[in-house]
């Protein structure tokens, strides 16, 4: 299909999906221009007239970018991110800019300055967070993929409330020029598709080093992986801490399943341990809103963005007013625990220890790896998607939304959530994990199993 | 550990961030509920320790240190709140306080 005829269509969908509140901006024009663009290119582009919608964080000439806050109302940045050149070079149209958790910070897509994102298949429902508004609209079946940012699991979760392919990269495989920082030795651009194939080919275009980011890898980009016909030769290791006894009964079955489905396909299967898991969500939310409340100082009215002077008049009130106002209950809470445990007297009992703890639940997986497991399979989430409103009030209960996903962004790992099944009408995802920069065997191994699997089926 | 509404506020100060009356008190409860949930790391003792985690490849590779003009679309000032002669401008600086 032509790139025209293609922002065509793309553009009825987005207008259909409207109620989703999935979206922050887009419109006809800037489809239409997207498609004469492609329509120019030369044949044979890898993402031909392929549209990607792109998380509100991923900054962009042509629209603007808010990171779902207030803050940043009406801004409109002076370059694309290297991930949007790598697209839109691959022939990719860029469709719109989702809705998401502001600057990243929620699993529920509840803690937008913009409205709550629903779930396509239930509106009383989140899609998870924070990249819900990418995967409502990949769901939805707007868009084939989309970009999304993981801090802690910000694509994978959500990825498995909605049903579609997350897959997060190896920290430094792809390049965050441009994506707006939240925890800087965490962030990674990550990828939904409704696909594995899909989500491979957009992750093979968008990875490698980048000289405007020195924390890629100097490597080759991701090549998409080579169909494999079964699983034979490989081994799966499956930790007994992500299988609590009280795991919802649906994901539980689910995951046998998938399970049974390895070694019928020739893989084996090996139970493994990886006992700092435990402490992944409460190490998390001490290096995530310290590195935070560093990267969030820069959103104080002086250089962009909007601003307000409180009654002082002075530059103090400037700062605290414009940062006051403009940021969401979520976030401000966020600056504040990050600043507190960064603060004289608390460094060592809350940031040090963070980082001991973090080094043994990398050292963890390093072991596991070691002893001759390819890939481990994991639930994504403890439950399906949970109805709006549910965990807003207790931000503990929320943060323990990402507990299966967390422990992989601080070992830096590649990790996806795919579709297995579903309980009661709600999709659930099986995360699959691979030692670094082995992406490729994740999603030739993923593509296994979504070739054998109808991750429409009902589990229960 | 119990953090109090002072030590919400002074840390609030350091973070340059106004609160308002109206949210002292959710704000106080919802940060000892954190404060309190992330101190369960002191269940892990402080001698077991592994290799120091790096994020990110242990061998990056810099580029040239160099300078060179980064292609803006638009120029400062069309994103600056107020900008005059090449300067963003700012309200005057006040006293100074006491952290």
């Amino acid at each position: 299909m032509s790139g025209a005829a293609t922002a065509r269509e793309t553009g009825a969908r987005l207008a259909k999906a409207q109620p989703l509140n999935a979206v922050l901006h887009w419109s006809q024009e800037l489809l239409d221009a997207e498609g004469a663009r492609v329509d120019a290119m030369p044949a044979g582009s890898s993402l031909a007239a392929m549209p990607v919608a792109l998380k509100d964080n991923i900054v962009t000439v042509e629209q603007p970018t808010t990171c779902g806050s207030r803050i940043l109302e009406g801004y409109v940045s002076p370059y694309n991110a290297t991930v949007v050149e790598r697209l839109r070079a691959a022939g990719a149209m860029i469709a719109a800019k989702t809705n998401l958790d502001e600057f990243a910070m929620g699993s529920s897509t509840e803690h937008s300055a913009f409205g709550r994102v629903k779930h396509p298949l239930d509106p009383s429902r989140v899609p998870g967070g924070s990249s819900g508004g990418s995967a409502a609209l990949v769901a939805a079946g707007v868009v084939p993929a989309a970009l999304g940012s993981e801090t802690g699991g910000s694509v994978r979760q959500p990825a498995s409330f909605c049903g579609v392919v997350g897959v997060k990269p190896s920290y430094g495989r792809v390049s965050r020029y441009g994506l707006v920082a939240f925890g800087s030795s965490l962030d990674c651009v990550s990828v939904f598709g409704r696909t594995v194939d899909d989500a491979a080919r957009v992750l093979s275009t968008i990875s490698g080093s980048d000289p405007l980011d020195a924390t890629t890898v100097d490597r080759a980009p991701m090549r998409v992986p080579k169909a494999l016909p079964d699983l034979r030769g490989l081994t799966v290791g499956v930790p007994k801490e992500y299988f609590p006894a009280d795991l919802d009964a649906g994901v539980s079955t689910a995951l046998r399943r998938t399970t049974e489905q390895i070694q019928g396909l020739g893989g084996e299967v090996r139970l493994v341990s990886l006992p700092n898991s435990a402490y992944a969500v409460p190490t998390y939310y001490i290096i995530a809103p310290a590195e935070a409340a560093a990267n969030l100082a820069r959103y104080d009215g002086v250089r962009y963005g909007k601003r307000r002077i409180g009654p002082e008049g002075d530059i103090r009130s400037l700062y605290r007013t414009t940062r006051g106002e403009g940021f969401g209950e979520e976030v401000r809470r966020r600056i504040l625990v990050g600043t507190y445990v960064l603060s004289a007297g608390y460094y060592d009992a809350y940031y040090k220890k963070a980082q001991q703890v973090r080094a043994l639940i990398a050292d963890d997986f390093r072991k596991v790896f070691d002893s001759g497991i390819d890939l481990l399979l994991t639930p994504t989430t403890p439950t399906p998607a949970f109805k709006a409103g549910e965990k807003t009030e207790d931000p503990v209960a929320m943060y323990l939304a990402d507990v299966f996903v967390c422990p992989m962004s601080l070992a830096g790992l590649p990790a996806m959530s795919l579709p297995v099944g579903r309980s009661e009408g709600l999709p659930i995802g099986a995360q699959l994990v691979a030692p670094h920069f082995g992406e490729e065997l994740l999603l030739a191994a993923a593509q296994v199993l979504e070739r054998t699997m109808d991750p429409l089926a009902e589990v229960r | 550990m119990n953090i109090g509404l002072d030590e919400v506020l002074h840390v609030a100060k350091l973070a340059e961030l106004a609160v308002q009356e109206s949210e002292f008190r959710r704000l106080v409860e919802q940060m000892n509920r954190i404060v309190n949930y992330v101190a369960t790391l002191d269940e892990v003792p402080g001698d077991r320790i592994a290799e120091p985690f790096l994020a990110g490849p242990q061998s990056v590779k810099l580029r040239e240190d160099v300078e060179a003009a980064v292609p803006l679309a638009r120029p400062p000032a069309a994103m600056a709140p107020e900008f005059a002669d090449g300067f963003f401008l700012v309200p005057r600086h006040g006293a100074m306080e006491d952290q």
